[in-house]
């Protein structure tokens, strides 16, 4: 595991300011970064350096919780803390402000595109998941209110090819969401966590759902459909989520976010013990009780949490990260399985 | 007799005990009954506050947008109609309902998706805080 994972370049983000997300465009060509500092930065790559090509401003009153890319790398959406989620527009170089949604009550955590592009989620401190649709015309339309969860909503994330939508809360559960008659209800909820669930990852397949925890284990839920030869029980034609695999032990405090690379399998996590550390499967191991080995660790990858983790949707083993030291960092893993 | 002398003096603080639990027992249902009462009076008018404050705003709704030519106010009256629905459906007169609480969740869900779709701002907070979650 030695020097598996190394640092190709670290940057100032958000200075004096914490750095809360980083995310990938599709193409692997842009990374946008959002800040205490109510700033959005788009990075890119210019020779060896990584250079800010723009600085999206004046959109949020308070800090950017997260950011996310349409699937088709137009649009870029930004969750804030002020309770409102701006639509931001690629012109060329720069990007411009098209919409801000309203609705929540107070503190925006979470924004994510559905593989369609017409749907969006987002999610908040009011207990809260709404579904937004878009129409021709760019006009954002919201289809459901879900209150679900009894706390924080922390994270939300879409299934990669389906309409299938999970979110992860401070009441320690974890909630999947199908549409059903004109509303977007509750299928299921994966009990396990002891505590807060910050962040959620389905795998390339979407077959697997990865959850991280202030518990300091990440679980992995495997979805069962009715009539599975493992036995597992369906409630009539939902499919039954299981944790398949808990990995405990590795992380020493909350573990803030997971990314499941949809091009190697391998899932990375960010976490409050300033470390990054890379998880391969074993590729012996059974698939209803998979092994997942520690295979890349950096202690002091930031000077302090790390907030955020994202493998590079291209480019195998590109891996970035942020930190509450305004830092961005840039890492490369090679997988030594 | 003598023994029945002792007796009455040995287990006068047996006697005394149970009659004062008795008292007390009745005199704590009866404050407890209540008690109970007022708080349930009061929470069940919270509640229907609540919910009549909805019914209300939904009926006007679906009067403003049902001779509507608009594009949009179709899929307006729509979910204006799934909240007045998700009311009339409410037991509002059952107090030992079982999903009370969850069925309210969704009454509120709608009603800000509602409030949403009509970009009306949701300020109504000296309407409907009234009955958020039940406290003892």
């Amino acid at each position: 595991m030695k020097d598996s994972l190394k640092l190709v370049t670290k940057f100032s983000g958000h200075p004096d300011s914490r750095c809360w997300y980083v995310a990938w465009n599709p193409n692997g060509t842009l990374l946008a970064s959002s800040g205490g500092d109510r700033a959005i930065r788009i990075w890119g790559r210019e020779g060896d350096a990584w250079v800010c090509k723009s600085v999206l401003q004046d959109g949020h009153q308070r800090t950017v919780r997260k950011v996310a890319w349409s699937p088709c790398g137009t649009y870029l959406a930004s969750a804030s803390f002020d309770a409102t989620t701006c639509i931001w527009r690629k012109k060329e170089d720069d990007f411009e402000s098209l919409t801000t949604l309203e609705g929540h009550e107070n503190e925006v955590k979470c924004v994510a595109w559905a593989p369609s592009g017409s749907l969006l989620a987002t999610c908040s401190r009011d207990k809260s998941v709404w579904v937004w649709e878009v129409d021709e015309e760019e006009e954002y339309e919201c289809v459901s209110v879900v209150n679900s969860h009894t706390q924080d909503v922390k994270h939300v994330v879409w299934h990669p090819t389906q309409e299938l939508l999970a979110s992860a809360s401070y009441d320690n559960a974890v909630k999947l969401y199908h549409e059903d008659d004109d509303d977007w209800v509750c299928l299921t909820t994966l009990e396990g966590h002891e505590s807060t669930v910050w962040s959620l990852a389905f795998d390339q397949s979407g077959g697997r759902l990865a959850s991280c925890s202030d518990d300091r284990t990440v679980r992995i839920w495997k979805e069962y459909r009715p009539g599975n030869e493992q036995g597992v029980v369906c409630n009539g034609t939902d499919p039954t989520w299981k944790c398949i695999c808990t990995l405990s032990g590795y992380h020493t405090r909350t573990i803030y976010d997971i990314s499941w690379c949809h091009l190697t399998g391998a899932i990375a996590t960010a976490c409050g013990d300033d470390a990054i550390r890379v998880f391969e499967e074993e590729s012996s191991s059974d698939p209803h009780q998979p092994t997942f080995s520690l295979m890349g660790h950096v202690a002091k990858a930031h000077a302090q949490d790390v907030n955020c983790v994202a493998w590079n949707p291209k480019e195998a083993g590109l891996l970035a990260s942020c930190s509450d030291d305004g830092e961005i960092g840039i890492w490369s893993y090679q997988s030594q399985a | 007799g003598g023994d029945n002398l002792f007796d009455s003096i040995l287990m006068a603080d047996n006697r005394f005990h149970n009659e004062g639990y008795q008292e007390g027992f009745e005199e704590g249902v009866r404050v407890g009954l209540a008690e109970g009462r007022s708080h349930g009076a009061a929470h069940g008018a919270k509640v229907a506050t609540e919910v009549s404050f909805y019914y209300g705003f939904a009926l006007t709704w679906k009067c403003l947008l049902q001779n509507s030519t608009d594009a949009r106010a179709s899929k307006r009256l729509k979910t204006v109609e799934s909240l007045i629905g998700l009311i009339q459906r409410f037991p509002h007169d059952d107090p030992s309902y079982e999903n009370l609480q969850e069925d309210m969740e969704r009454v509120r869900a709608k009603f800000r998706q509602t409030c949403s779709l009509l970009n009306v701002p949701v300020d109504f907070r000296d309407y409907v805080n009234g009955s958020h979650g039940l406290s003892f």
